[in-house]
């Protein structure tokens, strides 16, 4: 194989580091490495820069400063808008999430579920969709929180959260709405001031907008019953203990300065999706594209081939320098293919072989290109070696299995 | 890589792939022996045929001179395929000497397997029996004559122990003593059994009670167990409020708001070439989707909220709200 230029098209994983943020972060790992709580100038410049931070990240999401919290990922947000919610109102036991969250939520939830709350868990449709007759269907009068994602990280499936969350506080203002926008900040305009405005929680993170790893926030709307996650100190108005993380805050703050000017190349993203994924239509027979019957991400797009295994079709993709993802059962470290395209019933003999590829600002046509002449070939040659399928014909065996998901 | 290959696993793959002379990809042509394991919905199934030079006078005598497959699977499940096919045509087998290759034997060829991806190895094994069987079948050998049990025989018809696999309870008994499995990990890195929903870990005749029967309870110790799960058997509190005392029964409310929107709200709906449907009604709120010409109006949510509203908190009961859906 020998050396190789590598494609990378996995940003829902995670992203390349922009230089510009780098740069935005160097000062705080060399001179300015004060604790911004401390009691002196040079201190009190480096909170002031802290201050500016805030806005900056606030302002992606359109939420005020003050009701931005910085924390150590989106997990943390995550788990603590849920438990935090649960602690805050103990007297409602009941929680709707849905069947497709990223594990961040969903084992939250079922931690809830063990620990004596109820919780719902909304179906999807075949193509991703949530319905909100399900929705409505689900609230009770004791109903604590909503968690519903924005965008769904292996699908890219844009969740309609803004109405659900408008549907949800009409019928009782005290139900607390969260949403995992993990994946849509940076991709998609969030607006908390606008089409948001009945969302009470908001987790993101940095590394899937060109940040590094290791810092994320949770919005929090001013009046929303939650309690502290992380304890032990008075840091974030005392809402979130530790000392805060200044460099990747400050690179993170840069990421999102960038991110809004970037926003306008959805467009240009989406038609790189849409080149590859009419190739990969026109040229891979028995091939799902799962999510594109409903409103989804710019950059994602997610392939289940019929009768081959995603892990094998990853392993030939990294062969060829090209970076993706699979829902595979054998890329899961568990046994069981993607909770998410089960979900939405993908048929038993695509599940297994479900590949995505997710780009970002970064990514070239050539890039594009490159996997539109590649994957074809990987897929013809795994399939070579299938039980289920006949070269001669190019198409399954006539005792293939198919028909009723698994 | 989430997972660790060995370079021949990787090599073993990579040559398959590419179809490079000497690799075994695809079938016998009028085959000796065929045999199958695993299915599509476990993510891996192994189609494994051979041809054997045929010995004129005693079937035993027969060797296997060329061996095949194709398999629906993960690079090591390839890759183990690939050996399985080597390991015999190297050694000229009998179909009764091929028996003898084990799991282990596979795995050595491959030098190493990740303990998570055994059952790449396992699964050769199984197809490679099977394939005997069928081989004896053809060539009207009586492999119980000869004092060779195959244990799959029969297997498929136990009790399904581990649903998400389809796999049997004589199965997972063989396989435990067999490849001297002591643990539910253990038993799932083998041969996938308790590796998808893990209902069957601790359930009444499941993996654990299983294990405690083929080794005795301490021959792996029982981890601790938490009480038994909330999630479904919780009590939902707060069931929905009473109406007011002396009111309508909730019944009666709902009848009647069907009743309105039925004679007075739909109609006018209509009338413009839209719709209504109720999607859901409680707790005093009734929950409506607007359809038909109304649906894409910028203006639906506002005739919802004070045309269908007022209508119904005149008609019905002041107390009623509607959210639009």
């Amino acid at each position: 194989m020998g050396a190789k230029s590598v494609i990378y098209a996995d940003n829902n994983a995670t992203t390349a580091v922009a230089p510009d943020v780098v740069e935005a972060m160097l000062p705080y790992l060399r001179d300015r490495y004060f604790n911004p709580s401390s009691m002196y100038d040079p201190a009190d410049a480096v909170a002031r820069d802290l201050a500016a931070a805030r806005r900056d990240v606030a302002a992606l999401v359109g939420a005020k400063p003050a009701e931005l919290f910085f924390t150590s990922c989106a997990t943390e947000s995550n788990n603590w808008a849920i438990f935090g919610a649960a602690r805050a109102t103990p007297s409602r036991r009941h929680l709707v999430t849905t069947a497709v969250e990223h594990p961040a939520v969903l084992e939250v939830c079922r931690q809830m579920a063990r620990d004596g709350y109820d919780v719902t868990f909304l179906p999807v449709d075949r193509e991703g969709r949530l319905d909100a007759a399900d929705f409505v269907r689900a609230l009770r009068p004791d109903t604590l929180l909503v968690t519903v994602m924005h965008a769904n990280n292996e699908t890219g499936s844009v969740f309609p959260v803004g109405e659900l969350a408008r549907i949800a506080k009409e019928t009782d203002p005290a139900i607390v709405v969260h949403t995992d926008a993990t994946q849509s900040a940076g991709k998609l305009p969030l607006d908390l001031a606008g089409e948001l405005k009945h969302v009470d929680l908001l987790s993101f993170s940095g590394h899937k907008l060109h940040a590094p790893k290791g810092v994320g926030a949770l919005y929090v709307r001013r009046g929303t019953p939650l309690k502290p996650y992380l304890l032990g100190g008075h840091q974030e108005s005392g809402r979130r203990g530790g000392t805060e993380n200044v460099p990747h805050i400050a690179g993170f703050a840069a990421a999102c300065r960038l991110a809004r000017e970037h926003l306008a190349e959805a467009g240009r993203i989406a038609d790189l999706r849409d080149r590859l994924e009419r190739s990969v239509r026109a040229n891979v027979p028995f091939v799902e594209v799962n999510g594109a019957g409903a409103p989804r991400l710019p950059n994602t797009l997610n392939l289940a081939c019929h009768f081959i295994e995603g892990e094998s079709i990853l392993y030939q993709l990294n062969a060829h320098g090209i970076c993706a993802s699979s829902g595979s059962a054998c890329t899961s470290g568990s046994l069981e293919p993607s909770h998410v395209l089960r979900a939405m019933k993908v048929p038993f003999t695509a599940v297994h072989g479900s590949v995505r590829f997710s780009f970002s600002r970064y990514t070239t046509g050539a890039e594009v290109d490159r996997i539109a002449e590649v994957f074809p070939r990987i897929v013809h040659q795994l399939r070579r070696l299938s039980p289920y399928w006949d070269m001669a014909r190019n198409a399954p065996r006539p005792d293939a299995p198919g028909g009723s998901p698994a | 890589m989430a997972w660790e290959y060995s370079e021949k696993t990787k090599q073993l793959f990579m040559d398959a792939v590419h179809g490079k002379p000497g690799t075994h990809l695809g079938e016998v042509e009028n085959p000796d022996g065929v045999g199958e394991h695993g299915s599509i919905v476990c993510g891996d199934a192994l189609r494994f045929t051979f041809r054997v030079e045929r010995h004129d006078g005693d079937p035993l005598k027969d060797v296997i001179v060329e061996a095949r497959y194709l398999t629906f699977g993960c690079t090591s499940a390839i890759a183990a395929s690939e050996a399985l096919c080597a390991l015999i045509e190297q050694r000229r087998y009998t179909p009764i000497q091929a028996l003898k290759i084990t799991n282990k034997d596979i795995v050595d060829y491959l030098e190493g397997l990740p303990a998570q991806k055994i059952h790449c190895s396992v699964m050769g094994a199984e197809a490679l029996q099977s394939a005997v069987h069928n081989w004896a079948q053809r060539r009207g050998v009586d492999l119980e004559k000869l004092g060779i049990h195959l244990s799959m025989v029969g297997e498929d018809d136990g009790r399904i122990v581990c649903k998400c696999f389809s796999l049997t309870e004589p199965y997972i008994r063989r396989k435990i003593r067999e490849l001297n499995l002591r643990t539910i990990p253990e038993i799932t890195a083998a041969i996938k059994a308790g590796g998808a929903c893990m209902s069957c870990h601790h359930a009444p005749g499941g993996l654990q009670d299983i294990l405690d029967e083929t080794w005795g309870r301490g021959g792996a110790a029982r981890p601790a167990r938490p009480g038994p799960a909330a999630a479904a058997g919780a009590a939902a509190p707060a069931p929905a409020a009473p109406s007011a005392a002396g009111g309508p029964s909730p019944f009666r409310v709902m009848k009647e708001i069907e009743r309105v929107i039925a004679e007075q709200v739909r109609p006018m709906l209509r009338a413009d070439g839209g719709d209504i449907e109720i999607v859901d009604i409680k707790e005093g709120v009734v929950y409506c989707r607007l359809a038909g010409a109304c649906a894409g109006c910028p203006g639906a949510a506002t005739t919802l909220k004070l045309m269908v509203e007022r209508t119904l908190k005149e008609q019905v009961d002041e107390h009623l709200r509607v959210i639009a859906v």
